[in-house]
């Protein structure tokens, strides 16, 4: 242990006062003579196969292998590393290499920049191999120097020797010092998650809205959990992993959780991701009645009054059907909002930010379906779901869940009726963010991704919605009664469950106050009369 | 001069009184957890209200074996005899000063047109809201105690119900206090026991 | 135990510590701290929140190496202090979490996390 250790070192170094007491220093140091780290089995820092200097990452991921033996090939089964899923509910084959969103709307063709977020190396285009071992990248989730880092562009890979980039540019990327990030990996951390997970849709707390740097080192007020001087979760103590694939799932999520707590012996396939996997299904001790609208409510429905709230604006819209606009020198133009945060790129189009955004509350089954390149769109008033949030009051399967719901317009191909996948990121005369031109873009991506494209474009509404899971506050700043037993409920939308307050019946209150009043005029009127016949007599 | 008899005992006006006071206060915690306007505000109000509730079925408690064991339940058997004679002397006597048609005695404190409002209240409202407020409170339990098609709605609109028909109860009869012997007799009585009779 | 094998082994191990386990500072703590307890002060002092993105490694350095806090009144040092930890720890869960910590070791941490946090560190940090 440090401790103990710097504590020997400084008794060591006052030589005058070791004189007078050396023999109790011998017999305090003897149990713990050599520094022990107990943190982990392994200090990577002692293993000759990282004394070395590293070029590149797979000479890393080499050096890895040859103890950890197994290690690349659990990584080949995962999400992470084959970025495709097939969800065996709806058989739609899903992950990131596959789906159409409404952020920066899809990878393919822009592996290049996207990749730099995939657990390997080197996968620029569809020629990547997905069986090699050496490319399986274990510093991304593995480094706790928190200097690992992998620049947009170079797909994936690393930096060893300082470099202009892009080529012309004048931006030089560091080198970063692979033998030391190596000779330090542990296990995986909030900051190694948070990479790609926080800045994920461009930037930092974008896509999400209850993911952003902000939770790296959090305080009690944003995560009870993660809690930085607190309980310090890392993502990991949640999201279980285990052989490497990390528990968890936003293409099958799991709305509702009816096995209960998780215990050690349990046979149980569950996930552990859930609020419940720890907590149970009657988890309020002081109010019954709460463990009843658990039954309806998700947990985080409550717990999570609002998301970015880490000071860290979330991206609430996005219309890519403005972008392209230049100043007078045609140059690409830029707006900040009186904040100083982008809201206008040229290349992006416009963006709506938002902080403390209350969620949008749905019945949620778990049940996810998307709009694939593959599916057919049509263009209406209704906004096109990029992911379509199955659940009803009645399924029996369904809870009340937040979501930050991602609404913009992104460009279709009006005749043959589908999402398209442009080609946005590269230093070519293709990609749109370089050249503002859709046509040359969208042939290209299509091409890529190998779906047909018409040449017409057109742009489409659309929304994506995102179960909001993380930033759960302290029990205290939990959604009041009110909040939802309102006349402006935050439930407003939320058919099939009768709500106190929120469902007064107006026929009712009218009928009963015109009793109540009837009554009271009676009485007064029959006082009245009293009063009058008395003074008559 | 009016004799005066004694109508309501110790424990008979003790009951009354609190069992007044958290009527009246169960009406104010449950039109601010109705929305109909805000004191305490949804959450205190539900607590509120809840322990009202409990403290005055306790008092029940102590009211139901009262009544059993002094007989006094019979106050509450619903007669015909001078019904009539009361709504007449309600719509019409009180105003020409004719006498009150009911004569009160030890044994029969409640003119005739008041046992009926009483039972009423008995055996119809204090029911719906009981049984509705009761559910309420348990509806965790509902599926254990195998309530499964029982909507939350009908209980909430039957408890609404029974809260409006409480209030003009609680209105009529506040009133009513004041069409004794004098207008305060009624409540002297209440507080002291014993009411002037003619 | 005699004297001369506690010095002989004593002076082995200082040689070894200042070689290969100098102590192996931990930015993360470091981040926690500075956070947790320089930041929510500054917050509310005339200076206000000061992040360490606003200077450059090198001026992080000096003004650690300088120890002047407050205009020179006093020491940086005493607000890593296991004393003013203590002093605080009741209101501060950082200052209380890492209250066994020794003072060299959080200056080391903060300092890292300083080095990283800089203009032009690895990763120029804000305060939250």
């Amino acid at each position: 242990m440090r401790h103990s250790f710097t504590r020997a070192a400084l008794m060591l170094c006052s030589a005058g006062w070791l004189a007078a007491t050396g023999p109790v220093f011998a017999d305090e140091a003897k149990p713990e003579a050599k520094p022990l780290k107990l943190t982990t089995t392994a200090d990577h820092t002692k293993f000759k196969q990282l004394q070395k200097t590293f070029n590149s990452g797979p000479e890393v991921t080499k050096a890895c292998l040859e103890c950890h033996t197994e290690a690349a090939g659990q990584i080949h089964r995962t999400k992470h590393w084959k970025w495709e899923y097939l969800n065996p509910d709806t058989k739609q084959t899903l992950g990131k290499k596959t789906v159409v969103n409404n952020f920066c709307i899809s990878v393919a063709s822009n592996e290049a920049a996207c990749n730099s977020c995939h657990i390997g190396y080197g996968w620029k285009d569809a020629s990547f191999d997905f069986k090699s071992e050496e490319n399986v990248d274990c510093l991304a989730c593995h480094d706790t120097t928190g200097n690992y880092k992998k620049p947009s562009g170079l797909a994936g890979n690393v930096v060893t020797k300082d470099m202009e980039f892009p080529p012309g540019s004048g931006k030089v990327l560091k080198a970063i010092d692979l033998s030391k990030i190596a000779q330090k990996v542990g296990k995986s951390s909030r900051d190694t998650c948070g990479a790609c997970h926080f800045f994920g849709g461009g930037g930092d707390g974008v896509k999400h809205g209850d993911l952003d740097s902000s939770m790296s080192a959090p305080e009690k007020e944003l995560d009870v959990h993660m809690d930085a001087t607190g309980l310090d979760f890392s993502c990991g103590t949640c999201h279980k992993t285990s052989s490497h694939d990390v528990a968890g799932s936003r293409y099958t999520p799991t709305a509702k959780d009816s096995k209960g707590a998780h215990v050690r012996g349990k046979a149980d396939n569950g996930n552990p991701a859930t609020c419940v996997a720890c907590h149970s299904n009657a988890p309020h001790k002081k109010e019954a009645r709460l463990n009843q609208h658990a039954t309806k409510i998700a947990c985080q429905t409550c717990h999570i009054p609002s998301f970015a709230r880490g000071g860290i604006p979330t991206k609430m819209t996005w219309d890519w059907s403005t972008a392209g606009q230049l100043d007078a020198n045609g140059k690409q133009i830029t707006k900040k909002d009186a904040k100083g945060r982008i809201i206008y790129e040229s290349r992006k189009g416009d963006f709506t930010l938002g902080e403390n955004v209350k969620p949008e509350y749905v019945w949620f089954n778990g049940n996810v379906t998307y709009t694939l390149i593959t599916d057919k769109v049509e263009k209406s008033d209704q906004r096109t779901p990029i992911n379509k949030i199955g659940g009803s009051p009645t399924d029996g399967k369904s809870m009340i869940w937040p979501m930050k719901v991602f609404r913009g317009s992104q460009p279709y191909d009006p005749v043959n009726k589908t999402l398209v996948t442009p080609h946005t990121a590269g230093n070519d005369d293709t990609g749109y963010w370089k050249n503002l031109n859709w046509d040359k873009a969208i042939a290209v991506g299509m091409n890529t991704s190998g779906h047909p494209f018409s040449g017409k474009i057109d742009f489409i509404k659309t929304e994506m919605s995102w179960p909001i899971n993380h930033m759960v506050a302290p029990k205290e700043k939990a959604l009041g009664c009110v909040e939802c037993h309102s006349k402006d409920s935050r439930l407003a939308g939320i058919k099939g469950v009768y709500i106190p307050v929120r469902d007064n019946n107006k026929l009712l209150d009218t009928a009963g106050w015109a009793i109540v009043l009837l009554t009271l005029l009676g009485v007064l009127g029959h006082g009245a009369m009293r009063i009058v016949t008395a003074r008559r007599h | 001069m009016a004799e005066r008899i004694y109508v309501f005992k110790r424990f008979e006006r003790f009951w009354h009184w609190s069992q007044a006071g958290l009527i009246m206060f169960l009406m104010l915690t449950a039109f601010d957890i109705h929305g109909t306007y805000t004191i305490f505000g949804f959450e205190k109000a539900v607590a509120y209200h809840t322990t009202a509730a409990w403290t005055l079925i306790g008092l029940w408690v102590f009211a139901i074996f009262w009544h059993f064991t002094t007989g006094e339940w019979k106050q509450y058997i619903p007669t015909t005899e001078k019904v009539l004679a009361m709504v007449r002397y309600y719509s019409v006597g009180i105003f020409k000063h004719e006498p009150h048609p009911f004569k009160l005695t030890q044994l029969r404190k409640h003119n005739p047109l008041q046992r009926l409002a009483y039972l009423f209240i008995l055996i119809c409202v204090g029911p719906l809201l009981w049984i509705t407020g009761g559910l309420y409170l348990f509806y965790d339990k509902w599926a254990a105690w195998g309530l499964t098609g029982l909507q939350l709605e009908w209980v909430a609109t039957g408890h609404i119900i029974g809260a409006f028909m409480m209030l003009a109860f609680l209105i009529a009869h506040v009133y009513l206090t004041t069409a004794g012997h004098t207008p305060t007799a009624h409540i002297k009585a209440m507080i002291t026991g014993w009411e002037e009779v003619d | 135990m005699k004297l001369t094998t506690t010095l002989a082994v004593g002076t082995a191990l200082s040689l070894f510590a200042s070689t290969a386990f100098a102590y192996d500072a931990d930015w993360k703590r470091g981040r926690v701290y500075y956070r947790s307890v320089c930041t929510s002060c500054h917050v509310t002092q005339p200076v206000g929140t000061i992040n360490p993105s606003s200077k450059t490694k090198a001026e992080w350095a000096a003004y650690v190496k300088a120890d002047k806090h407050g205009k020179g009144k006093e020491t940086v040092k005493q607000y890593v202090s296991k004393t003013y930890r203590e002093s605080i720890k009741s209101g501060n869960k950082a200052a209380e979490k890492f209250i066994a910590v020794p003072e060299t070791e959080l200056l080391a941490d903060i300092q890292l996390f300083l080095q990283r946090g800089a203009k032009d560190g690895e990763a120029p940090a804000s305060c939250n």
